[in-house]
């Protein structure tokens, strides 16, 4: 029985998409945004200064001096750097709640999702691809449809993993085949709701490469791509754990070999350790759990 | 108390009270070896085969790969008073993506890297758990010498 009906219906109830990420994708890849343009982006939230400057005072940046205001922010970080920091700020809200289809630990998907971000905008700099907010942002929000389908996943769970193993089918075909609809195609659905960029729309929908059209823009390989280092970097797996397809064609495409995977993985791994500071951007009372996961 | 091993880090100890954790191995390696007379043993979690990827960044960490961590490993317990012809050897990681004996192997080559290492160095893995795509994790008790490895969603299975 397809559970499509059931799930559509759950679309309808969709929260907004958080008013301050919004605003801020507009400006993504801009060449010029100004101080005030900024302001009127994160005035809508009235923690996120506070976020900006806990990030940008990380070790992750480095900074030697330390940040005080929005606008020292943007005169040493850059528009872009700051507008990621903003994006993953603002969007904390979607990945407040679990996700146990997917994951055991509370925020395991808000952990993927930032774990991917960070690869894609490592990767978009490893292929001097120009658009790094734009691989940040798709590999922050590429799983959302993990959001809305965890529920059902999570029924269905052994179900699913059985056509995984028997057919030796990758997970989000299993997900199509159990539940009538895989996580990429309902991430698809609400950046259709959402209005999201049409880029980031088919970034989302194919970033498994199931159909034919994925080959066809180069950010949605790399998210594929991001998102498969980010799974044997190991870590933030999910309960389905490696169980995608892997694609040579793709490392072809972007003329990387074995030892380049290996190089990303090592900068990845090196930076881990700083990188956690956004893991942090999502607060509640599971700061113990996060403790324990070191 | 737990003791948890990060990616790209080793810990070992003589102290029975601790129960030493890695988390999430996905294309990782994990090493459990443990001498039951001496009662030290260590957890080595790596993340690649090779440090001539990188000798500098292997100086700075031996933990990221296997050529430099395992080495590392060994001599560390032996620093504790562990002996190498007592050691137990147990292994568990090396996850892959599915498809292509070709492409994405990372698993399959810090394994193979392992392997390697332990032959040249009469070293026998008494156990291990390794390959295919599930996400493992690592306990390695100090009290008992005993390993498990926990497959998310699935018992805990002692190696």
């Amino acid at each position: 029985m397809s559970l499509i009906p059931q799930i559509l219906r759950s679309l309808k109830h969709l929260p907004p998409f958080p008013v301050v990420a919004q605003r801020a994708l507009t400006l993504v890849n801009q060449p010029e945004v100004s101080i005030e343009e900024l302001v009127e982006v994160v005035k809508f939230d009235p923690g996120i200064t506070a976020n900006i400057l806990r990030i940008s005072n990380s070790a992750y940046f480095g900074l030697r001096r330390e940040i005080h205001s929005l606008h020292q922010a943007l005169l040493l970080l850059g528009t872009q750097e700051l507008l990621k920091i903003i994006i993953a700020s603002g969007a904390t809200r979607l990945f407040a709640n679990g996700t146990p289809g997917y994951f055991q630990e509370h925020h395991g998907l808000w952990r993927h999702s930032i774990s991917c971000a960070l690869m894609a905008d490592l990767l978009a700099r490893e292929l001097a691809a120009t658009e790094r907010t734009t691989a940040f942002t798709a590999g922050l929000l590429h799983d959302i449809g993990k959001i809305v389908l965890s529920l059902y996943v999570e029924q269905k769970f052994s179900q699913i993993m059985a056509v995984v193993e028997k057919r030796g089918l990758p997970f989000q075909q299993a997900e199509k085949l159990v539940l009538g609809i895989s996580h990429a195609e309902v991430g698809g659905e609400m950046a259709r709701i959402w209005d999201f960029p049409n880029r980031l729309r088919l970034v989302i929908h194919y970033h498994h490469l199931d159909r034919p059209e994925a080959f066809s823009d180069d950010m949605v390989l790399l998210i594929y791509l991001a998102d498969l280092l980010v799974m044997m970097f190991g870590q933030d797996l999910g309960n389905e754990g490696l169980a995608y397809d892997g694609f040579p064609q793709v490392l072809h495409h972007f003329n990387l070999r074995e030892r380049d995977l290996e190089r990303l993985l090592m900068h990845f791994g090196s930076s881990w350790g700083e990188a956690k500071v956004f893991f942090g951007l999502v607060g509640d009372g599971h700061a113990v759990q996060r403790a324990h996961r070191g | 108390m737990t003791v948890v091993v990060g990616v790209a880090d080793m810990k070992v100890s003589n102290q029975a009270s601790h129960l030493l954790v890695t988390h999430a191995l996905g294309s990782c390696i994990g090493v459990a070896v443990y001498d039951p007379q001496a009662r030290v043993g260590g957890l080595l979690h790596y993340m690649l085969p090779d440090s001539s990827l990188d000798p500098a960044r292997a100086a700075e960490n031996p933990y990221m790969f296997a050529d430099t961590g395992i080495p590392r490993l060994f001599r560390e317990c032996y620093a504790l008073g562990a002996s190498k012809a007592r050691l137990k050897v147990k292994v568990a990681g090396g996850g892959q993506v599915l498809g292509g004996e070709e492409h994405f192997q990372i698993g399959r080559r810090n394994y193979a890297a392992l392997r390697r290492i332990f032959l040249r160095n009469n070293v026998l893995v008494d156990n291990e758990e390794v390959g295919g795509a599930k996400p493992r994790t690592m306990f390695l008790d100090l009290a008992s010498g005993r390993v498990w490895v926990k497959v998310i969603g699935q018992n805990l299975v002692e190696l």
